[in-house]
């Protein structure tokens, strides 16, 4: 296996209408235009077979327009972002799920739409299952389950297909202790095949279990790219940097001073 | 599809039979209206406006299904990529499902009215088709306006109820005379109802026109909001949320 995800100068824009609402270029035409942000711009990296990299950086960095672009999900607007082998991905906590719907048929709807055959996806039904760690659940409506059930059995599906390319958005925050064993183990087993995985979450222990590498993000664009601890170092006093900064200052009267 | 289908007639034992019920209610009030109420003339008025209403129903409820599809997979969107392109047939399909239930209907009133079957009704598998195809035409462009202006749908059904008056759907193409039958006419709706009426009505093949002009205008719709939902699925995941 050789997967990889490589961009070059990839961006991704947000365009307004005139009452701040996102809309997509057709229906822009359509509403009066307001302004445009980048929520990445110029963003160029390659990570290769094995490798496992964390995405570092404050809310509204484009932690997620980073990974919604290495999943597919959305597409560049500028430059461009290859990947190389089956994705997997877990982007949300609701993870795609239908919450009328039980556990067993969730994971029947998502491994068909993931492009598996409906004999494929009866057939990984039962190792989903037994993954997910829902028992009984699994036969349950998706309403009932906690926002960690939820990530269990999302993990669970994008996991199913032996993926080469996993992406994970902070969704391991909302797992227990014991299903982030599962999923660094499982981050293991697919980086020893040569596979690669990408993770952002805020709890940066268990990004590190997983990552050696890190990219740290600002305003949508790559500031750093390097071994993780060193990354997360430099994230993390840019961080205590900004909030010393935004102590407010109390002016000291004269009297006060005496 | 199935996800849908599970929303619409839920689980049990009584699932079956709210579909078979379904079709049943959502035309009853205009069967009952038109064929009994308002005592309408003409050959087996009740089973003419049934040509017209089931047909209808399968319109109407793929554009309401679709004007919402992309909304309610919007927690899939935002999670994985797959064939986007695929939320309006999944729209037209399952209410296509729900539309093969209400076709007991068209023959409890065939029956009630003894209209015997003829060679004609070789013809249906056609005239569902084209139906199908026109419902999926318009799921398209459904789908996209539901995205960009949730806050119109309300205007966008009754649109689509409107175009069912300003069709052939009350009383048949035959009993119009002048500008109102050329008007009626236009209406792809219309030409649809009257295959419906000439294959399990009057006992004879369609007209062409009445299969192709319904055909024509779907696939001026499929031609172009196939691509422009193509180009705009890249950023459903911009908009949803």
């Amino acid at each position: 296996m050789s997967a990889f995800v490589r961009a070059n100068g990839a961006g991704v824009r947000f365009q307004f209408d005139h009452q701040r609402r996102v809309v997509t270029p057709a229906m822009g035409r359509f509403r009066r235009a307001g302004p445009t942000l980048w929520g990445l711009r110029g963003v160029t990296f390659a990570i290769g077979p094995g490798e496992g990299v964390a995405l570092v950086g404050p809310s509204g960095s484009g932690k997620t327009s980073l990974l919604r672009l290495s999943a597919g999900v959305l597409v560049p607007d500028e430059g461009w972002i290859d990947v190389g082998g089956r994705v997997g991905s877990l982007l949300a906590v609701q993870a795609g799920l239908m919450p009328r719907l039980t556990g067993r048929e969730n994971a029947s709807l998502l491994g068909v739409l993931a492009g598996m055959s409906a004999a494929e996806t009866r057939r990984s039904l039962a190792a989903i299952k037994e993954r997910s760690g829902l028992e009984d659940a699994f036969e349950r409506a998706v309403s009932s389950y906690s926002l960690g059930m939820r990530a269990r059995l999302g993990f669970a599906v994008a996991d199913c297909r032996d993926v080469d390319v996993l992406v994970l958005d902070e969704v391991h925050d909302a797992l227990d202790q014991q299903f982030r064993e599962i999923v660094a183990e499982r981050a293991e087993v697919i980086r020893s095949r040569g596979g690669v995985v990408i993770a952002a979450g805020h709890d940066h222990s268990v990004l590190g279990r997983m990552c050696e590498r890190a990219i740290h993000l600002e305003h949508g664009a790559v500031v750093d790219d390097g071994p993780f601890e060193r990354v997360r170092e430099a994230y993390l006093q840019s961080v205590a940097a900004v909030a010393e900064e935004a102590v407010p200052v109390v002016p000291v009267s004269g009297n006060q001073r005496d | 599809m199935i996800s849908d289908l599970r929303a619409r007639y839920g689980r049990g034992r009584l699932r079956s039979l709210k579909w078979l019920l379904d079709p049943y209610a959502a035309a009853g009030v205009y069967l009952l209206l038109i064929a009994f109420v308002l005592h309408r003339q003409g050959p087996a008025p009740g089973l003419s406006i049934a040509c017209a209403i089931l047909p209808f129903q399968l319109v109407m409820a793929t554009t309401i299904n679709a004007l919402t599809s992309v909304q309610l997979r919007g927690s899939i969107i935002v999670n994985m990529s797959f064939r986007r392109l695929l939320i309006p047939v999944a729209s037209a399909v399952t209410e296509s499902i729900a539309f093969t239930a209400s076709l007991t209907l068209l023959a409890l009133m065939m029956a009630i009215y003894g209209v015997a079957t003829t060679t004609a009704v070789a013809w249906l598998p056609l005239v569902l088709l084209v139906t199908f195809v026109f419902a999926l035409a318009l799921a398209y462009p459904a789908a996209l306006v539901g995205l960009w202006y949730q806050e119109v749908n309300n205007f966008i059904i009754s649109g689509v109820r409107t175009a069912f008056f300003l069709a052939a759907g009350v009383v048949a193409l035959g009993q119009t005379h002048g500008g109102a039958h050329l008007m009626l006419s236009l209406n792809p709706l219309t030409a649809i109802f009257e295959s419906y009426r000439d294959v399990l009505l009057y006992g004879q093949a369609p007209a062409a026109w009445e299969l192709l002009y319904p055909v024509g205008v779907a696939a001026l719709l499929l031609g172009g909001f196939v691509r422009l939902f193509n180009r705009e699925q890249s950023q459903f995941a911009k908009v949803i949320e």
